[in-house]
């Protein structure tokens, strides 16, 4: 634009020039000598720069005054026909609306730069690994503080891993979530206290030296009162006195996503809080770093996996250079443990299928312009022998539609805000505090409205220029037949492919469904329902060992003299949570063989109503001093010996010699597809682990047992904060979350596509019925019974549902090959899923068929006839 | 203060109409638009070239007038006006509304008391 404003200038200049030689040859001409022709040219002329100012102003100015009457033009037409308007208003909405709430949760969970945290472009995380692929997520101190001192890539290393504390105020104890981070936490993070200081270099140097602690805002506004004498304040950390230093600001939450953390400790003071996790070996820290300015990730990535390598080599340990230590670095994000990667594709999956639901609303619309500017085509015609130009008309009738497409886009908006709403609402099956902000921000506001005028620029491109054509003649004379059938073809293919777009969308939340349902039928090899479960930390009570043992135990009789109660045990964790605790196993002959454990106590297996095919289950005399003894699944008993006498067998485990007492059924561990692994049940008393979960089985319903176990924990010790608790059904229902959402998203979708098919289907026949009224009432005169006329049109509705269903069932089973990943057994081309959304489509196109044609063959003949 | 000069400012909103009139009967430049407007209005109008040169970007704009760079007979370089079929019929409709409206004005100044 620049240069062309440049050329238009040079040519007001040439030609204002050309016009003062002229005036100077006519002064000339009438006598004057040219120097004073040539001065009283330039005098009547004015500076060249003023003309041109001039004109150029003009210019703008005749651009904006264009542009806003093509605006207010917009506006009135729009204003005339309010009903048009707002359908067509309605139906953007649905479609923008879907694709801005799907992306806003995108944002959310995956795009949107943690809170509070500065300068995250040179932010890295940090996972040890190995060349051969294998990635843990988590590091040990040794590991941290070897990075720490050595790496030349990074300006800086920091590390944190979670700790559950229970912080008592005054005479009230919280159970928070909350992180333990190295000295340097907050400064590499770029975050600033909104009071008080963080840590200082020499509290992260000695264990247990400095109790200190930092909260979250929102722990200073609830717990502390919100007052500016919090800082300095001393509480009860797990019992310990800590000092509070400083609060942090409002929107840092900790750097997981999702996940709140209420307060920071030095990791120094680990010891103290988390004495399980010894500060050396265990590997239960995240780590992440500053790159330094000049460097970038690859080089990073080499420098630190040749520090690990040289690391390793220096402890002896030997390596092949397929698996040698590596160190894999990348960008810093919300989700530490590469969740990402599988959540960015369902994520986006669920984005396409949103995205098909925005295409058939564009169609939709695109089909309701033609109509509308079919209707207006007089109009138009004038418009243009009056000399309106075909660039100006396209340009107002695309103010036009991108006015209807901005109002959609902001119905979207306020659509997606509700729909936000309502997900964060949902109980999520967890148990841990999953707190999520869905609602979208601004950066979803400027992507809802540029995806909704790129679509109103795409579908309606088409409708305004062919209101545009040239075609004069043929538009102010009334509909010949042959310009009509032009525009009816392109209706039909309208209406089918939205037919088609949504019945992949149904096809979608069929298989989905079809795939909850299995998965909810799967049998995990013991009992889901009637169980109650509430799990313990009594390390963040500072409880010690002994203290534990004798809650537990005293727990579990308390517990077990309630109404109700059925069966009592513990456990180390729930089953089917999407988790497992891997390790080995040493057979007789040396072989090392790869299992999975649980630690559990007598009575798990009658309380999930597990079977033990053989053997017994643990007893009290399997205590800590007596012989090793273990559990295993059928799979490992058949490992173990295959000729079917497990029980007496040994095998080593930690170093100890374990007997086999019992072998249980094979059941589901961590998720519902997956592969029986080897399994290894191990007694409580002789595996000891302060952390258990409380599984009792009910005779009724288990959520009443709630405030019972409640009150039974507060009666052994009135200090200890409330146990997290929950349904046994519930909490494995995480297990089929993503199946269970994905089903009612893309079958919404499904169904407001299906609805808007159906109505536009509903348009074309009460269309196609009212030109051919003339036919219809020369067939009925020469005798033809209604129910004839009746079938003439049903069959024409059906023949486009038809076309509509085979095209559906194509693209669906091209598609549906995106979403086999989630489908547990059921086959991307399930014939239920298929067959039966294609009745549910073709019934729905038969009522929207049904309507008009009824009325066609109500009609009166004779007034047929005379209609025009 | 003396005599005042008379106004030599064309009539406002008919510049576009004579201009569209001084091209229907020949293509020709800027200044010589200027010069037949001024001769044949015996002086009575003349037009500044700001005014000029706007009401040709808006002419043209409008579909009304084309534009070409040509040789002048003077053997300089000149961008030359046309009109248009469009801009011929424009002139005859804002002729014809032009010559109903004074025609009214003048009846109305004659009409007595």
């Amino acid at each position: 634009m620049l240069t062309n404003r440049s050329r238009a200038d040079r040519e007001i200049d040439e030609e204002v020039s050309h016009y003062v030689e002229e005036a100077t040859d006519a002064h000339i001409a009438q006598g004057l000598t040219p120097d004073e022709a040539r001065r009283r040219a330039r005098r009547e002329i004015g500076s060249t720069t003023t003309v041109r100012e001039q004109v150029r102003d003009h210019g703008w100015e005749s651009l904006v005054g264009t542009l806003l009457s093509d605006a207010r033009f917009a506006g009135r037409m729009l204003r005339k026909s309010p009903v048009f308007t707002m359908v067509v208003v309605f139906v953007i909405s649905l479609g923008s609306g879907a694709v801005t709430t799907i992306f806003s949760g995108m944002n959310a969970v995956l795009l949107r730069p943690l809170p509070g945290v500065v300068g995250e472009e040179r932010l890295v995380s940090l996972r040890p690994g190995r060349t051969d692929g294998t990635t843990a997520e988590q590091g040990s101190y040794n590991d941290y503080a070897y990075l720490r001192d050595h790496a030349n890539t990074l300006d800086a290393v920091a590390a944190w891993g979670r700790v559950s504390l229970a912080i008592a105020t005054g005479d009230q104890g919280t159970a928070v979530y909350a992180n333990m981070v190295s000295g340097n936490y907050f400064d590499v993070l770029g975050v600033r206290p909104a009071l008080g200081r963080f840590f200082a270099p020499d509290e992260d140097r000695t264990p247990g030296a400095h109790p200190v602690i930092v909260v979250s805002y929102g722990f200073w506004k609830s717990r502390l009162g919100g007052e500016t004498s919090a800082v300095g304040r001393t509480v009860a950390v797990n019992g310990l006195p800590f000092t509070v230093i400083g609060v942090a600001p409002e929107p840092f939450q900790g750097i997981y996503t999702g996940i709140r953390a209420e307060a920071w400790v030095p990791l120094m003071m680990q010891p103290q809080l988390r004495p399980r996790s010894n500060l050396t070996g265990a590997s239960w820290l995240w780590m992440f770093g500053h790159l330094r300015d000049d460097s970038s990730l690859d080089v990073a990535r080499q420098e630190l996996s040749a520090l690990a390598v040289a690391r390793a080599r220096d402890a002896g340990e030997a390596m092949t250079p397929g698996s040698a230590p590596a160190v894999q670095v990348a960008g810093l994000t919300g989700l530490p443990n590469g969740e990402g990667r599988g959540l960015m594709r369902f994520m986006s999956l669920l984005l396409g299928a949103a995205s098909l639901l925005l295409l058939i609303a564009g169609v939709n619309v695109a089909a309701m312009l033609s109509a509308r500017y079919a209707a207006r085509s007089r109009e138009m015609a004038v418009r243009t022998a009056l000399g309106a130009g075909r660039a100006r008309l396209v340009r107002q009738l695309l103010t036009e539609i991108l006015a209807l497409f901005l109002l959609g886009a902001v119905g979207g908006f306020v659509i997606a805000q509700l729909a936000t709403a309502g997900l964060e609402r949902l109980p999520l099956p967890a148990t841990v505090p999953v707190t999520l902000e869905l609602s979208p921000d601004l950066r979803v506001l400027a992507f809802a409205i540029g995806v909704s005028l790129l679509t109103g620029l795409i579908f309606g491109l088409t409708p305004a220029l062919q209101a545009s054509a040239r075609d004069m003649t043929s538009r102010l004379r009334d509909d010949s037949p042959g310009s009509g059938l032009r525009r009816t073809l392109t209706s039909r293919v309208l209406i089918v492919s939205q037919l088609a777009l949504s019945l992949v969308l149904l096809v979608a939340a069929g298989l989905f469904l079809r795939a909850l349902n299995q998965g909810q039928r799967i049998d995990p090899g013991f009992e889901r329902a009637g169980v109650m479960t509430a799990s313990f930390e009594p390390e963040s009570w500072g409880y010690d060992r002994a203290k534990a043992r004798t809650f537990y135990r005293t727990l579990r009789e308390r517990v077990q003299t309630l109404p109700g109660t059925v069966a009592v045990s513990y456990a180390g964790r729930l089953p089917l949570m999407m988790g497992s605790s891997v390790d080995g196993i040493k057979m007789n002959d040396g072989t090392d063989v790869e299992v999975h454990t649980a630690v559990v106590d007598a009575d798990y297996f009658p309380v999930l109503r597990l079977p033990l095919m053989q053997g017994r289950a643990f007893r009290t005399t399997d205590r800590e001093d007596a012989e090793r003894v273990a559990i295993v699944n059928e799979t490992l008993a058949r490992k173990l010996s295959p000729d079917g006498n497990a029980i007496g067998r040994t095998f080593r485990f930690r170093d100890a010699r374990t007997t086999i007492v019992g072998i249980a059924r094979d059941a589901k561990y961590a998720t519902l597809d997956e592969t029986t692994p080897p399994f290894v049940y191990l007694p409580i008393a002789q595996q000891w682990q302060p952390n258990q979960v409380l599984l009792v089985r009910t005779a009724g319903d288990p959520e009443q047992f709630t405030s019972l176990i409640q009150q039974a924990v507060l009666s052994i010790d009135p200090w200890l904060p409330g146990p997290r608790m929950s349904t046994l059904e519930r909490a494995t229902g995480i297990v089929l979350l993503p199946q269970h959402t994905a089903a009612i998203v893309t079958g919404a979708l499904g169904g407001f596509g299906l609805l808007l098919a159906a109505v536009g289907l509903y348009g074309i026949m009460a269309f196609s019925v009212s030109r051919r009224t003339r036919e219809i009432g020369i067939r009925m005169a020469l005798g033809a019974r209604r129910s004839t006329v009746l079938t003439m049109m049903i069959r024409e509705g059906l023949r486009l549902a038809a076309v509509g269903t085979i095209v559906g069932l194509v693209l669906a089973s091209a598609a549906t090959r995106l979403i086999s990943g989630w489908l547990f057994d059921i086959s991307p081309l399930d014939g239920r899923a298929f067959i039966g959304m294609s009745a549910v489509l073709i019934v729905v196109s038969l009522v929207a068929t049904y309507l008009p044609a009824r009325r066609a063959a109500a009609s009166d003949p004779l007034k047929a006839l005379r209609a025009e | 203060m003396g005599q005042e000069q008379p106004n030599t400012d064309v009539i406002q909103g008919t510049l576009d109409m004579l201009i569209l009139k001084a091209l229907s009967l020949e293509p020709m430049h800027g200044f010589g638009i200027a010069r037949r407007m001024e001769q044949t209005s015996r002086g009575v109008f003349k037009v500044n070239p700001g005014s000029l040169l706007t009401a040709f970007q808006r002419l043209e704009r409008g579909g009304l007038i084309d534009a070409e760079w040509r040789q002048s007979d003077k053997g300089r370089r000149a961008k030359y006006y046309t009109l248009t079929r469009a801009g011929r019929r424009q002139l005859d409709v804002e002729t014809a509304d032009w010559t109903r409206r004074v025609s009214a004005v003048a009846r109305l100044l004659k009409a007595e008391g």
